[in-house]
């Protein structure tokens, strides 16, 4: 009976295009959008306008090795159009333009205590500025190095003194514990995996609420139907549309996006708690919201407001301390670390069991509400 | 006599407010039984009661023998409920809406597809099997959700106000198929607003207003114990009839005049014989037979009744 109820469920939610469009048309779509715009970010050059006054070869070995170094797009503009690119940074449609003074060359052949300069004019609201302050300094630095370079040279030191002399005293060694290739596709994917596995929550509340409301509820309990069996049937229904949907969807962004699932027998004892979590929640609301619109509001809270303290969206480490911590109490939070744990740091089963058991808690704890309330919901259903 | 309902002084009340007050009938196995009365009469409550929807607050029910309070199970295996809301799933095919409905009335595989097959017939929707419930019109979903109640052959099917809104033709296929029914010997409680429906179906019925039954029995007792019996005439000119004094005041009524007496016979003798007296012309002179719907109306009162 538990299975007849739950076949109903399916058929009807094959029916209702809605229910793809919200379970993984929606998904999909933003993880397309997303993955492509996270994924591309840093691979897209930056645009550096300058304006060489001194159209010097020193002035051009000092774009060029901005070019190289912070791979930035080279584009000149006219001495004349200073005024114009300026009036451009303070109405916020140019983030920076350098300018190359005319005497730069000299300055810096001059040597000595002299100082060449160059002039950075910038949007203080621009992100991007630092990163160019950043490479200039990079560069300034190169040329710091050339010239003590040279006054050893002078000073008649050999190459390989002069190379002891200008070595850095401190060595970074850089040593990834990660043991999968890490990229934001690898947030993107499991993050909105786990997000719309609440939108289940909408279909749950309608179909209890509709059921209710029409007297569909009440007439099953006409029939040789257990009211347990009405609960167990719907539920089970869910649940298996939330492991379809965790699915498809991981399957796709590995398919697409080449996204490393790792183990698969951690991901699918994952999936199976995750969906279990977010129908457990599902339950209990449809059990305790008054009506439709009471329980759409509730599951916008608890899917974009998870969604954010979650970190499903971006890294928790961007959120301030306080939210890391409310972030503990959030189920999103758990099955999105263990996502990344399986995914980014190769755990197994071993090594996600305390999340597993923080979304098991969860699960247990809405399924007791939804089975204390569940005779209110069925005393109201044969009442109206 | 065996009876398929037995219901003695059963009370319930929602919220201090009382929907039955110690309501008895008795519903001979094999009949048709209406139940009547005005809105929040306690009709619903019974119906839900008898259904298994909810517990009386006191009294006693049974099905087939079977008490409410302690064989409910057993009791929802001989009873079929036809709510008056239409509750089948839209989206879903008639014949997905029966396959659920008879699962869920514990019936399964070959028998459960013989039975969709036949109930379908029965409601003259067979060849409408595989469309969505929600192409359908009005009349063709109150025979679904008629066919909903009858896939595990229950003994008692309980219908609460079936032909609300509907078409004549699916109107007078729903009493074709009660008629059916009941020649198979299953009882059917029949709840509705319309008279005429339990003058041409009912063997027996029940009129309730307050949470009490204020008139019960076949409809000929009824009529005979309430109904008033009347003498109508109606004159071409379409004047006032003279008055008989000893018959008390006439009324008029669709176009002519109703005397209402306890000795009909005389009256229309006497009626007949003032006419020919003043050479008056008569268009139409007759007993008239009381109707159900005058018994209603004089039991229950015309005040609306609203909620």
């Amino acid at each position: 009976m538990i299975f007849s109820i739950a076949t109903k469920e399916w058929k009807l939610l094959l029916k209702e295009k809605g229910t793809f469009f919200w379970l993984l048309l929606m998904p999909v779509m933003f993880i397309v959008l997303f993955g492509t715009v996270l994924g591309q970010l840093g691979s897209t050059p930056q645009t550096l306008t300058y304006i060489d006054m001194d159209r010097s070869s020193a002035s051009e070995a000092l774009l060029a090795s901005l070019e190289a170094k912070g791979g930035y797009k080279l584009e000149a503009k006219d001495a004349g159009t200073l005024d114009d690119e300026l009036s451009r940074i303070r109405e916020g449609k140019l983030s920076s333009l350098l300018v190359i003074p005319k005497g730069f060359d000299g300055a810096l052949a001059e040597g000595g205590n002299s100082q060449a300069s160059v002039v950075l004019y910038s949007d203080a609201a621009s992100d991007t500025v630092a990163g160019l302050r950043t490479t200039l300094e990079n560069v300034a630095s190169d040329y710091r190095e050339q010239r003590i370079d040279d006054a050893l040279k002078s000073a008649g030191a050999n190459e390989e003194s002069r190379k002891q002399a200008l070595q850095s005293p401190l060595r970074i060694e850089d040593k990834p514990q990660n043991s999968t290739e890490s990229n934001t596709v690898t947030q993107v994917v499991p993050g909105y995996t786990v997000m719309f596995v609440f939108f289940v929550m909408i279909s749950m509340i309608r179909r209890f609420v509709t059921d209710k409301t029409t007297g569909m509820t009440a007439r099953l309990r006409t029939t040789r139907m257990s009211p347990l069996n009405y609960l167990l049937g719907m539920w089970l229904a869910y649940l298996g549309v939330a492991l379809v949907q965790c699915t498809v969807l991981l399957a796709f962004g590995h398919y697409a996006y080449d996204v490393q699932l790792g183990d698969l027998s951690a991901i699918a004892a994952l999936v199976f708690m995750l969906a279990l979590c977010g129908t457990g929640i599902g339950l209990a609301l449809s059990m305790v919201v008054r009506g439709e619109n009471q329980g759409m509001a509730f599951v916008q809270l608890i899917t974009m407001g998870g969604a954010v303290l979650g970190g499903l969206w971006f890294p928790l480490e961007y959120m301030p301390k306080a939210m890391q911590t409310v972030s503990h109490f959030i189920p999103q939070y758990w099955a999105q670390k263990a996502f990344q744990d399986i995914m980014v740091r190769g755990d197994h089963l071993s090594g996600i069991l305390p999340s597993l058991a923080v979304l098991a808690a969860f699960a247990v704890a809405c399924i007791a509400i939804a089975l204390l309330r569940f005779r209110g919901f069925m005393k109201s259903a044969l009442s109206g | 006599m065996s009876y398929a309902i037995e219901v003695e002084q059963l009370t319930k009340s929602y919220e201090n407010k009382a929907a039955l007050r110690g309501i008895g009938f008795k519903v001979e196995a094999g009949s048709c039984f209406g139940l009547l009365g005005p809105n929040g009469a306690g009709k619903s409550t019974t119906m839900k009661i008898l259904s298994g929807l909810l517990e009386p607050d006191q009294g006693k029910a049974r099905i087939f023998g079977n008490d409410l309070g302690t064989a409910a199970n057993e009791v929802r295996k001989q009873v079929g409920y036809v709510p008056q809301s239409i509750t089948l799933y839209e989206k879903l095919s008639a014949a997905d809406n029966l396959v659920f409905f008879g699962e869920m009335y514990g019936v399964k595989g070959k028998e459960l597809k013989r039975r969709i097959d036949e109930v379908l017939e029965q409601v003259g929707l067979a060849d409408r099997a595989k469309d969505a419930v929600e192409k359908f019109s009005g009349g063709m979903k109150r025979r679904v959700n008629i066919a909903a109640a009858l896939l595990h052959r229950p003994k008692l099917i309980i219908m609460d106000e079936p032909t609300v809104g509907i078409d004549p033709q699916s109107r007078n296929h729903i009493f074709e198929m009660i008629r059916s029914l009941q020649q198979s010997g299953v009882t059917v409680l029949y709840s509705t607003h319309y008279m005429e429906e339990v003058e041409s179906m009912c063997d027996s019925l029940a009129i309730v207003d307050n949470g009490q039954v204020i008139a019960g029995g076949t409809l000929g007792e009824v009529m005979d114990r309430f109904g008033t019996q009347a003498v109508y005439l109606e004159l071409q000119d379409g004047k006032a009839p003279p008055a008989l004094a000893e018959y008390g005041k006439a009324e008029a009524k669709d176009g002519g005049w109703i005397l209402e007496t306890a000795t009909p016979l005389d009256a229309l003798a006497d009626w007949a014989e003032v006419c020919k007296e003043r050479s008056l012309k008569v268009k139409r002179l007759e007993m008239v037979r009381p109707s159900l719907e005058h018994v209603f109306l004089t039991l229950t009162g015309t005040t609306l009744r609203d909620n």
